[in-house]
């Protein structure tokens, strides 16, 4: 099929009032749950999943996308006019954009972070465009020890680099993968920590160990210690960032946008380590750099297009390899897999549609993210005014129902309660749930593949070391692992010394 | 001091937890064919390599932590009242669940909504009774009669 044609077949495909108005709709959910001080655009994504289920798969993804996209941009908002990240990714946005704000420059604040959005979003989704297939048609060279190697080199730089210890991240994803382990054995179908109970026999569905982990425990923080979110709204004033500005900052923002595209397409680093990233470039380089913390409208660019750079980059190994590049884009996997599709190199081969459906409502999420976010930022005090109070006790609520809508079963929403017992425990004590979760999802794909290279080789482990490109990601894994001790030890030290 | 402490606590209790595994959970709820050959095609061989590598963290940890000076998230003993209203939030989940086949979902969600909302504390009560009431009701509407999902009913009053 040549590129034309793919792409013909994918606007067939997305073509329709229906795929476009679930991008909106996602685009608009994503804007406005990243812009509530609480929430954050992973649970917007994970609270969205179970709507999605009796979508057809392409509008369910699109909307999911949309969420995702909406929700990165969304917690620039509240990090402008109240100091407060709406997501992680945003808190880079906080050095200049309050500041700004306190000057009565907030508009022109918002109004950049816009802009740089949603130029940054463009420039990652070209990239996704250009090398994912590229990637994807690389990858189907891969057998089971490629694809192993692989995986585990994921999971080593996810584990490292998602908290501030690679111990307590590898025991995050330890935990995961032995939650992966019950069920039904992969090769023998004998029971594993089944109990002899049916609903085990599958595994633990993933949307409740996904819903559980990452919405159940923000409620518990709440009932643990409920304090009204803090911060006083700034007023927009009517200042709007004008072409003139937009095109000083133009440098920072296309080199944050690539910053972004390279660390995104990185599985495991996330959006907030490119914006601070964007950010200190921003700064290194500009004629203005002693005005960056000050209130610098490069400043806030920097930081947008280095978060907003990342979203359609972590799309790149998850459609190409089938590991997901971040925790969003692992509930994006599995809602690939609930409808029944399975990302990696295939898929380029098997649903080349919907691999460029996706691609076109991509592009055109960049567009809906400029309408949504300019009737975002003026609305926001309304979003800014929803009570804590009732929305937490909301997101219990909704969490039950997504859950149960699964498998209409009951047992789900237990394993989802536990395993937001489980989370609470783990945000208590400084435990990344990042890793858990995509150690979850890949812990299958890794032994399966692993069994099924010992099948292969007659149980010798040297078909792991079959060739360069198992060698690579071998490589790649042991130069991860030192670097990531190497900052440990450097960030002990430091602490040591100021100690 | 404490922060190193909290370190360690993590990792014994994560040699605890591979050591029960290896020793206890693995040997009596894993189940592997006689006939298998070879160890490492076995369904036992992952679960103990994990549990071996979960011991190996777990050391990993207990040792950093005795060394380190990192600053962990504090623990919140200020916080007045807070384990009580766990211990309530554990109970109200513990309700739910088992309210949701005999009670049905949506009046559930609406005794667990206001009690969830009483426990955080809302600065909105009337806000929040009418958000008990109405929100359970959209999404029994979407997932019931949109999403064509069973959401039980109850024993005692029925919805269309």
């Amino acid at each position: 099929m040549s590129f034309v044609d793919s792409i013909l077949a994918g606007l067939s495909l997305v073509g329709n009032f229906e795929a476009f108005l679930a991008l909106f709709a996602g685009v608009a959910i994503g804007t406005i749950a990243g812009a509530i001080p609480g929430m954050s655009a992973t649970m917007a994504v994970a609270l969205t999943l179970p709507f999605t289920f009796s979508m057809q798969p392409i509008i369910a993804i699109l909307l999911l996308l949309g969420v995702y996209k909406g929700g990165i941009f969304g917690g620039s908002i509240p990090a402008i006019l109240i100091k407060t990240p709406g997501t992680p990714a945003s808190s880079a946005t906080v050095l200049d954009g309050y500041p700004l704000a306190e000057k009565g420059q907030a508009g022109k604040a918002l109004g950049m972070a816009l802009w740089a959005s949603c130029t940054a979003d463009l420039i990652s989704n070209l990239a996704l465009i250009l090398f994912a297939g590229w990637l994807a048609s690389f990858a189907l060279n891969f057998g089971p020890p490629e694809f192993f190697t692989l995986i585990l080199f994921s999971l080593t730089i996810i584990a490292g680099v998602s908290g501030a210890s690679l111990l307590r991240g590898a025991l995050s994803a330890m935990l995961g993968l032995l939650l992966a382990t019950v069920g039904l054995d992969l090769v023998y179908g004998t029971n594993r920590f089944t109990f002899g109970d049916p609903s085990m026999m599958g595994g633990l569905n993933f949307i409740a160990v996904l819903i559980g982990l990452f919405a159940i425990p923000e409620v518990l923080a709440m009932v643990w210690d409920p304090k009204p979110h803090k911060g006083q709204t700034r007023s927009l004033g009517d200042n709007k960032v004008t072409f003139g500005e937009y095109k000083r900052c133009f440098k920072s923002i296309v080199r944050g946008s690539f910053i972004g595209v390279f660390l995104g397409s990185i599985p495991g680093i996330g959006a907030a380590p490119s914006a601070f990233l964007s950010y200190s470039e921003a700064r290194r380089k500009s004629p203005n750099r002693d005005n960056f913390g000050k209130g610098e409208l490069e400043g806030v660019a920097a930081s947008e297009a280095g978060n907003n750079g990342v979203a359609g980059a972590t799309l790149i190994p998850l459609l190409a390899l089938g590991v997901p590049g971040d925790v969003i884009t692992a509930i994006i996997i599995g809602a690939f897999m609930v409808h029944g599709l399975q990302p990696g190199p295939m898929m380029f081969i098997l649903n080349v549609d919907i691999i460029y459906g996706l691609f076109i409502g991509l592009i055109v999420s960049s567009v809906f993210l400029l309408f949504i976010g300019s009737v975002a930022i003026r609305g926001f005090k309304y979003v800014a005014d929803i009570p804590r109070g009732v929305l937490f006790p909301g997101v219990l609520v909704l969490c039950v129902y997504g859950v149960f809508a699964v498998n209409n079963n009951i047992f789900d929403v237990g394993v989802m309660f536990v395993m937001g017992w489980v989370g609470f425990l783990m945000m208590r004590n400084d435990i990344p749930a990042a890793p858990f979760l995509i150690a979850f999802i890949l812990g299958p794909l890794l032994e399966d593949n692993f069994r099924q290279a010992m099948l292969m080789s007659g149980s010798s482990p040297a078909i792991l070391f079959r060739g360069p490109i198992t060698w690579f990601f071998w490589g790649l894994t042991v130069l991860t692992v030192i670097a990531i001790i190497r900052a440990g030890i450097r960030a002990t030290r430091t602490l040591k010394r100021r100690a | 001091m404490q922060n190193l402490h909290r370190q360690t606590l993590i990792g014994i209790v994560a040699i605890i937890a591979g050591l029960f595994l290896m020793l206890v959970a693995i040997p009596n709820w894993v189940s592997s064919p006689s006939n298998v050959r070879n160890i490492i095609l076995s369904p036992v061989f992952w679960p103990y390599t994990l549990a071996a590598l979960t011991i190996l963290t777990g050391i990993g940890l207990t040792v950093t932590g005795h060394f380190s000076s990192e600053d962990l998230t504090p623990a919140p003993a200020e916080v007045s009242g807070g384990y009580g209203r766990l211990l309530i939030m554990a109970v109200v989940m513990v309700i739910y669940m088992f309210g949701l086949p005999r009670l049905g979902m949506v009046w559930t969600s609406m005794l667990a909504f206001v009690a969830t909302a009483f426990l955080v504390r809302t600065s909105h009560p009337k806000t929040a009774l009418i958000c008990a009431v109405c929100v359970p009701l959209v999404l029994y509407v979407f997932f019931a009669h949109i999403a064509s999902v069973a959401i039980p009913q109850g024993n005692f009053v029925r919805l269309p």
